[in-house]
């Protein structure tokens, strides 16, 4: 019983790295334009399925395809920002927020498109058995998932607290208006910032597909969704929320599904950010969402 | 008019009902994800009293309205102060419970010495109740096409009326609607209401056209879908969203000639056109427009 | 040529016009000041200026060159900086980090850090709480620290809005030496404020806005200080 509950501790926690590194792309942008891009989910999944065919097509190295993972989301979230968000700054968020869904509807048929198959393989971060932990099983690959989260994660921290980039980024998600008053050059920061949450969207993306060892056309609106819920119930707008929430989200769903089954672990997570929101949770809802 | 027409004609009015449902409480200005849980209530629980227990279609389609608008009362009872993407996921959250709650719905009867009902993932096939009853696809086009027709008026009428502005007055100011009286939490209650019984009768219509629904039908993507009939047709008018509905189901599905890439080609018309007209073709300014052309 | 030109300015929310045709100016090296009852549009105004807002019509001119309608940050590169009504200071960021994003824009980044310590000298108190959070700052601290950042961008013209809301009176004086001692230093000031009488100690030329629109213009003396602090709290009788 014990040995259950923290061997799914410990796998809820690598699931969780990787739901800690969605929610902070979701909340970086979140934080700086007052917007939800539901677009997120997908632009990861071009990345990743970019990769995909590349390793179809061509075959390539672990790395390759991470850079390619993490380039395509960019460039996808680069299309993203420039069409959905620009546009729409300082006026209608739900036009941004629906033009963002628009996209999500051409990225997953881009994806049947060009790779028609359901399901396609894609190569493991580790081949091998997992390391055994006295009654413990340890995947390689969970492990090298929080560990790369972990350095994202600080390479992240140390963008924000020691580039001039990063004073510019906090002080938009604080003041806009003093932020601009003080010279920075909002619409580039936003550029930039969606260049950066893609990116870790991108990393994310790429742990989950090459510790599953497949991608489905699923993935955009899961990665979406999951990204969502632990940005929520870590407090909206927060970045150490977002790892929290992230983490949680890990958690709560490896228990539940170990007592409870599939569907009741995704019930108990809505249920969960239903009754938070409901609530009206203080820790929840202080950001002004639009 | 051959069947596949007939097909496209009713879906077009069978979205047209949940695209109104998104509309209805966009104007007021909240943005639900969750619109497709009412729609799978209405069609379970009209497919359920039809196949199951034998009720007529209208008193089924009543009763799937009720049910419907109850479900929506209830979710927005504890949510409705929560403002913009809050509430989005509140009603996404919600919508996603439903969606899990079908998976899980084992509803099953014997009939006429076979079990039906709903079963799970696995669907609930037979709600034949239009095709025992004889009724053609034609003649289920027109009652589509009159009870669309009937709440259109009736869109029509509210937005002439002084319930119409104060909607529109939440969705502009709701501070404003409330320091003149307006009780902006029993109103918008109201809206839910009517909301969720508008998306339910699309609801048990689409399960009756189709004769077989699975949960995966009511995924977010009929929400997303929805919301973006309402806003890409404008929010100006209720003729807006079945803009949407046609511009989609009506232009590109049936002329198939982006077949294969009709999202690619919708999704880009959707967001290029918000760039410009970002609360849609027929927007306030355009309907009103409209009115003094033609008067 | 005055050194900032606004004419006819009208800025709108939606239907509603905020500033209804506003024309004034200042000069350089002078405190110029803005007084007006609540409501009259004088933050309105100095947002426009600063870029946060757009005016619908309307010039404004800045040394010689047309500012209205451009994005905020190229208003600060031109050498206009805004100290913001409330003092909006970034509450979760240090002193330091106020400071340094105040001269976000500046090109020359070796300087950066001998005008933070002239700011250190000339804000004393700053100095001591460098490391801290502005947020936990008190009310006059944190009025010297948004002064402070927004004087990081050097700029050639100051706006300042409303600087001794919700301020003591000691601490008002202090801030209103402030604005003196930077004016003796050369600055150029445009300056809102309730406080008119206060304001019309250190200003060399002031305007009386009311419902979107100067109703006055004219030197401190040039009319009854009575008169002046009844319409910049109440605004005109006829009004």
């Amino acid at each position: 019983m014990l040995v259950d509950f923290i061997q799914n501790t410990l796998d809820g926690l690598s699931a969780g790295a990787a739901y800690a590194l969605l929610a902070l792309g979701f909340t970086l942008i979140f934080g700086v334009l007052r917007r939800a891009n539901l677009s997120f989910g997908p632009a990861i999944m071009f990345g990743c399925y970019a990769a995909t065919w590349t390793h179809v097509n061509f075959g390539a190295g672990l790395l390759l395809l991470a850079l390619i993972t993490v380039g395509g989301a960019v460039l996808a979230g680069a299309y993203v920002e420039r069409l959905c968000f620009a546009p729409h700054r300082g006026g209608s968020a739900i036009a941004a927020m629906v033009a963002s869904f628009a996209l999500w509807m051409q990225f997953e048929e881009l994806a049947t498109l060009v790779m028609p198959r359901h399901l396609y393989a894609f190569p493991l971060l580790v081949e091998g058995d997992p390391l055994a932990l006295g009654p413990f099983t340890l995947r390689v690959d969970a492990l090298v998932t929080l560990a790369v989260a972990l350095i994202a994660c600080m390479l992240l921290a140390w963008t924000l607290y020691r580039t001039r980039f990063g004073l510019a980024v906090r002080a938009l998600i604080e003041q806009p208006s003093a932020a601009a008053l003080a010279g920075i050059n909002v619409p580039w920061v936003f550029v930039r910032v969606f260049a950066l949450a893609s990116a870790i969207g991108g990393v994310a993306g790429y742990l989950v597909v090459a510790t599953h060892g497949q991608i489905t056309p699923m993935l955009g609106m899961w990665a979406t969704l999951k990204g969502l819920l632990a940005m929520m119930l870590g407090g909206l707008g927060s970045l150490p929320g977002a790892v929290i929430g992230g983490l949680a989200l890990g958690l709560l769903e490896a228990h539940s599904q170990w007592y409870l089954g599939p569907q009741m672990r995704d019930l108990i997570a809505y249920l969960l950010l239903f009754v938070l929101l409901a609530a009206r949770v203080p820790w929840m809802t202080t950001r002004s969402a639009s | 008019m051959d069947d596949y027409a007939l097909g496209v004609l009713t879906n077009i009015g069978l979205f047209s009902f949940i695209a109104l449902s998104a509309y209805l409480l966009l104007i007021a200005g909240e943005m639900s994800f969750g619109q497709q849980a009412f729609f799978g209530v209405g069609a379970y629980a009209g497919g359920i009293l039809t196949a199951l227990y034998g009720w007529p279609l209208p008193l089924a389609a009543l009763a799937a309205m009720a049910l419907g608008a109850l479900a929506q009362f209830l979710v927005a009872l504890p949510t409705l102060r929560l403002r913009g993407l809050y509430f989005a996921m509140a009603t996404l959250a919600a919508a996603e419970m439903a969606r899990i709650l079908f998976e899980l719905l084992h509803w099953r009867r014997s009939i006429d010495g076979e079990l039906a009902g709903p079963d799970g993932t696995q669907g609930f096939r037979g709600i034949r109740w239009i095709f025992e009853h004889g009724i053609e696809p034609l003649h289920y086009l027109g009652i589509v096409g009159v009870l669309l027709a009937l709440v259109l008026g009736l869109f029509v009428f509210v937005e002439r009326s002084k319930l119409g502005a104060t909607l529109r007055g939440i969705g502009q100011d709701p501070e404003l609607a409330a320091s003149v009286g307006i009780d902006v939490q029993r109103v918008k209650l109201g809206l839910a209401a009517a909301a969720g019984a508008l998306a339910a009768l699309g609801g048990v219509l689409y399960a009756h056209h189709n004769t077989y629904i699975e949960p995966r039908n009511f995924d977010i993507m009929l929400g997303v879908h929805s919301l973006a009939y309402a806003l890409i047709g404008g929010l100006g008018t209720a003729f807006g969203p079945l803009l949407g509905v046609l511009l989609d189901i009506g232009v590109l599905e049936s002329t198939r000639v982006f077949h294969g890439y009709r999202m690619i080609v919708f999704g880009g018309l959707v967001a290029v056109l918000l760039v410009f007209r970002p609360r849609g073709l027929l927007d306030e300014r355009m309907v009103l427009w409209i009115r003094q052309r033609f008067s | 040529m005055s050194f900032l030109s606004v004419r006819d300015v009208v800025t709108a929310y939606g239907k509603i016009e905020a500033l209804k045709g506003v024309s004034l100016e200042v000069a350089e090296g002078a405190i110029t000041c803005l007084l007006g009852p609540n409501g009259a549009g004088k933050t309105t105004l100095m947002m426009t200026i600063a870029g946060i807002l757009k005016p619908r019509r309307g010039s404004i001119r800045f040394a010689g060159g047309e500012i209205a309608g451009r994005a905020p940050h190229a208003i600060v590169a031109r050498g206009v900086a805004l100290v913001p009504e409330n003092r909006l200071v970034f509450a979760a960021m240090s002193v330091l980090e106020n400071l340094q994003a105040g001269a976000y824009q500046r090109r020359d980044r070796n300087a950066v850090g001998g005008d933070i310590e002239r700011m250190f000298a000339r804000f004393p108190r700053l100095k001591e709480r460098a490391a801290q959070q502005a947020g936990t700052l008190s009310g006059g601290e944190q009025q010297m620290l948004a002064v402070a950042r927004a004087l990081m961008s050097r700029p050639q013209l100051l706006l300042m809005d409303e600087p001794s809301l919700g301020l003591a009176p000691l601490v008002v004086e202090e801030i209103f030496r402030i604005v003196a001692e930077l004016h003796r230093d050369g600055a150029t000031i445009f300056l809102v404020e309730q406080n008119a009488h206060m304001a019309l100690k250190v200003a060399q030329h002031f305007y009386l806005m009311e419902q979107g629109k100067v109703t006055f213009s004219g030197d401190p003396g040039s009319l009854a200080e009575d008169e002046v602090i009844q319409r910049a709290y109440l605004g005109s009788a006829k009004s």
